[in-house]
């Protein structure tokens, strides 16, 4: 054997050895736990089993989904759960802003979304702020001139005060200097029989609960809460367009694991959903459901909960919750 | 398009072999669900829910709204059976039911609430489909005033409630009202009475309590005595075990009474079967001519509940199907399950798709005459669960009781508290406590304080507002006047005797 | 009858505490939120309510007893009464451990077999079908999880 040929054969040798212990690709081999803080047909639970659904019809996993219903404590028996899964690469979770939320103001929370290992972010929720349909405030200006005039005497029905409809509220609140009441409903539905029954005057809602009582000329759209203009409504102004220029507050959802992991798991899980969002069915699916594709990967997840913590324990603060970390 | 060509078109849709077949599976699916406590329609729905996704929405709907009001009959088996709710709106037929099956009456308990569910269920759809529209609008225009009023109404039903010690039934009230108040505030984020459990945050599941305090709480109250092992009676033969024509006839008014009732309430968003069987008792034993007799097992006191929370169904239907607006968990997830089929759900729908809304509404005929065939023959079946000996039947009992806890949330805190609760309902019967008004103030404790603080929102402090509208001032005025009945009787007491004195 | 004076006035002294308890944390609360009653409004009034009633509850007792001689509760019930729910507690704690299906089986047996003194053979022979029956029921037939333990069941 020539000099030359033994270098060259050492050397390969040597590459070989250098390239085989090379970390093992995760590949799920058991069927993968997707938990969730609702309980069945709560809105995480509803987008878990379609991507269970999706993800066997569209063969992007070796193995099942299956979702775990967690719900209770706020949904922190779901977190709670998630962190005690600790290295668990068979399991993960869909969050939503609540997660992000709920521990800011409740001092029982004993994890919070630092402690799990984010994946994905995969949705964005936008609102749309309605009246009824014979109320006299035909765009947003005409709304908020109103409640300059008469200040508190202007009502808007929603959820609890640390919600999405709220903190949409404060915002509004603090940009116009205007002031009107929020009045808390547990549920959708009566906060839209207050609406339709005229005891409150606004609302936000999300656009696919609307949708239905806009085309039967029930409610009128006066904005709507997004980047750009959605598909189903095109000559809606933007909060922006407008005149009100807050930023956008996207109700989120995305996937969530436990902490420690291996990396490749989360590069895996990572890969899987980009590949489920660029499948026909999730598409056909965010047009239904009128969501926005907000993909991110985790490292991008990680800083936009800090971004979304940090923004909503401010507007929390002067909304008058108890902030406790 | 007018009721009789609906109805029509409905019943062809209906009376179809693979619906029929759709909506005995429905039916069948829901009463083994109802008999299960803990288990209830709403998670049975959502897990059946991809399987719909193959079939023709119509089926479909047929199909899952059966579970929804079949699960409503099987409720009342284990109430009287066992005293274990088997959910949360058979707790009232708890009070009469088991004590009618202690007298060894069980087989007719159990006719009785089957025949109450079926003409109630059958108002109920009657309702539905004839005056939906008028009455979704009626509704709308009730808010948080008219709830609190409804709410006081309610508990102002303590006090036809409270048997012996008025005292006791209204501190039972309290400590129901505080139960309720565990939890976050909804309108401050603020928690209260959690003492640092996360698991407290959303409140005490009222299922926990009803479960405790009923089931686990008799049978620690059985088990005092050893000897006392003797069997709840079974009389034998069929005759026996059917309601006789006299206990017929004496609910002729309940079964009036739990339809009418039930359904109106069903109608509210956000008022569910609950207060709506609660109601219906409480009317019950106010225009009844033995009123003292309630509580010891009469027929009317299953007849009125059972009933209410079977039209109910049919009235909560009329905001989801009319308005696109759930009114209760179940119609929550039913509303989802059409918008996933592509259906859209709301003012227009019964326009756009009359075959649907005809087709579910005949089918709910017929659903209920399969669940009357379905239930009737099963009664001397469930009836012989009694000849077991009690050492058999109240380990059997604890056991039950776990697992219906154990399946509304798999947490184990939570099967705790049932251990607490059962400690509870011990006690309290122990010391003569009725825990009827526990669980009422624990159901609409919650209610209440959110409706009287959203008026007060609305009304920015007045309280006026409680009596400027005329429907919440009408039943404001039927509360106190409901509170001031003790003292009239006392008072007429007095004077009947001052006259026996005197004369 | 059931409930002596004496239950009246522990339970009334009782409640009475639970009153003040409720009373002293709704002070903690806002009584007044901007918008409306804040979160101590209802349970201040409650509380409130609950200690006049128990109050109310223990002087009448406290009245009777003097009045009257009591008759002695039976002990022995009650003692059996407690001995089934700690024997039910006890069968909750462990079911973290050994799971439903063994927790209920030890349960039955000791309320067939001690408490109601039947055979051991008969109690054995009922704790192992009623777990049976309720293992065909729940997991099996309805799909509906049990508490399992540490040894998977």
């Amino acid at each position: 054997m020539t000099k030359r040929t033994l270098t060259s054969a050492l050397l390969s040798t040597a590459l070989l050895f250098a390239a085989a212990p090379a970390p093992a690709e995760f590949k799920p081999t058991k069927p993968i736990e997707v938990i969730v803080h609702t309980g069945p047909g709560g809105g995480g639970d509803v987008l878990a089993r379609f991507i269970a659904q999706a993800v066997e019809k569209e063969k992007l996993a070796p193995v099942r989904m299956q979702v775990n219903n967690k719900p209770g404590g706020g949904g922190l028996t779901a977190m709670n759960y998630v962190v005690e899964k600790k290295g668990d690469a068979h399991a993960i979770a869909i969050f939503t802003g609540v997660w992000v939320t709920n521990p800011l103001t409740q001092a029982e929370a004993k994890v919070t979304v630092k402690d799990m290992t984010p994946v994905v972010r995969l949705v964005l929720e936008p609102a749309v702020i309605v009246v009824k349909a014979d109320a006299p405030y035909k765009t947003l200006r005409d709304f908020i001139d109103a409640a300059k005039k008469t200040p508190g005497q202007l009502k808007q029905s929603g959820g609890s005060i640390t919600s999405r409809d709220n903190v949409i509220r404060q915002l509004m609140m603090k940009n116009t200097g205007a002031n009107w009441a929020f009045i808390s409903f547990p549920g959708g539905g009566e906060r839209i029989a207050a609406l339709l029954g005229g005891h409150v005057n606004m609302m936000v809602i999300e656009p696919q609960e609307a949708g239905e009582h806009i085309r039967a000329k029930n409610m009128r759209v006066l904005a709507q809460v997004a980047d750009k203009r959605l598909p189903a409504f095109a000559d809606v102004p933007t909060m922006k367009e407008a005149g009100v220029d807050i930023p956008n507050v996207p109700q989120v959802r995305g996937v969530v694991a436990p902490p420690g992991i291996p990396q490749d798991a989360v590069a895996y899980y990572e890969d899987l959903f980009l590949r489920l969002s660029k499948t026909a069915t999730w598409r056909k699916y965010l047009e239904d459901q009128q969501f926005e594709d907000g993909y991110l990967r985790s490292a991008e997840l990680s800083q936009f909960f800090d971004q979304y913590a940090n923004r909503m324990r401010d507007i929390l603060k002067e909304a008058g919750a108890k902030i406790v970390r | 398009m007018d009721v009789a060509s609906g109805l029509i078109q409905g019943f062809s849709v209906a009376l179809a072999p693979g619906n029929l077949m759709w909506c005995f599976v429905g039916c069948f699916l829901g009463t083994v669900v109802g008999i299960m406590p803990g288990l209830g329609p709403a998670a049975t729905i959502a897990m059946l829910l991809p399987l719909t996704f193959k079939m023709d929405p119509t089926s479909a709907i047929i199909m899952l709204a059966g579970i929804y009001y079949g699960a409503k009959y099987g409720g009342s088996t284990t109430s009287i059976l066992l005293n274990v709710p088997g959910e949360s709106a058979s707790v009232v037929t708890c009070l009469d039911g088991y004590q009618m099956a202690r007298k060894g009456r069980a087989g007719a308990a159990l006719g009785i609430a089957a025949i109450a569910s079926f003409v109630a269920g059958t108002v109920g759809v009657i309702a539905l489909m004839l005056i939906s529209p008028p009455l979704a609008k009626v509704a709308l225009s009730f808010s948080s005033p008219e709830y609190f009023a409804l709410m006081a109404l309610g508990l102002a039903m303590v006090v036809l409630l409270a048997g012996r010690s008025l005292v006791k039934a209204l501190m039972a009230m309290l400590v129901g009202l505080w139960i309720a108040s565990i939890g976050t505030d909804l309108f401050t984020a603020v928690s209260r009475f959690t003492f640092g459990q996360s698991e407290l945050l959303d409140g005490v599941d009222f299922v926990i309590v009803a479960i405790g305090v009923f089931a686990v709480g008799e049978v620690l109250g059985n088990m005092e005595q050893r000897e006392a092992a003797q069997v709840l009676p079974v009389p034998k033969g069929l005759r026996n075990l059917l309601p006789t024509l006299e206990e017929l006839k004496a609910c002729r008014f309940a079964f009036l009474n739990g339809s009418v009732v039930g359904f109106l309430i069903g109608v509210l968003p956000g008022a569910g079967s609950t207060i709506a069987s609660f109601i219906s008792y409480g009317l019950e034993k106010a225009v009844s001519k033995h009123p003292e007799k309630f509580g010891t097992g009469v027929p009317e006191g299953v007849a009125a509940p059972e009933g209410a929370n079977n039209s109910e169904t049919g009235g909560a239907l009329v905001p989801m199907l009319t308005l696109g607006i759930p009114g209760s968990s179940t119609t929550a997830i039913l509303l989802a399950a059409l918008i996933l089929w592509g259906l859209k759900p709301g003012p227009l729908m019964i326009q756009d798709n009359p075959a649907l809304f005809w087709g579910l509404v005949a089918s709910m005929y017929v659903g209920n005459v399969m669940l009357l065939v379905l239930n009737i023959p099963l009664i001397p079946l469930f009836a012989q669960i009694l000849r077991l000996p009690v050492e058999l039947l109240y380990p059997l009992i604890f056991g039950i009781s776990i697992v219906g806890v154990y399946s509304v949330s798999g947490s184990l805190f939570d099967v705790w508290m049932l251990a607490a609760f059962g400690l509870l309902g011990y006690v309290m019967r122990r010391l003569d406590y009725p825990s009827a008004p526990l669980i009422l103030g624990l159901v609409l404790g919650d209610s209440m304080e959110r409706a009287l603080r959203q008026s007060l929102m609305m009304s920015q402090g007045e309280l006026g507002i409680l009596v400027s509208r005329p429907v919440s001032a009408i039943m404001l005025g039927l509360t106190v006047l409901i509170l001031l009945l003790p003292l009239f009787r006392k008072a007429n007491a007095w004077r009947v005797r001052a006259l026996e004195e005197n004369g | 009858m059931k409930s002596g004076a004496n239950g009246d006035v522990v339970s009334g002294g009782v409640l009475t505490g639970l009153g003040v308890f409720v009373v002293i944390e709704a002070s903690r609360w806002d009584y007044l939120a901007p918008d409306g009653p804040g979160p101590g409004f209802f349970p201040l009034w409650y509380g409130i309510a609950l200690i006049a009633l128990s109050l109310a509850l223990m002087i009448g007792a406290l009245k009777r007893r003097a009045a009257a001689s009591e008759t002695r509760a039976d002990w022995r019930e009650v003692g059996r009464a407690l001995v089934a729910w700690a024997a039910f507690a006890l069968s909750v704690a462990l079911l973290k451990l050994l799971g439903f299906l063994l927790s209920f089986a030890l349960l039955t047996l000791f309320i067939v077999s001690v408490m109601y003194r039947r055979p051991l053979g008969f109690g054995l022979a009922a704790s192992v079908g009623s777990a049976a029956a309720f293992y065909l029921i729940f997991p099996l037939a309805l799909n509906v999880a049990l508490p399992v333990g540490v040894f998977g069941f």
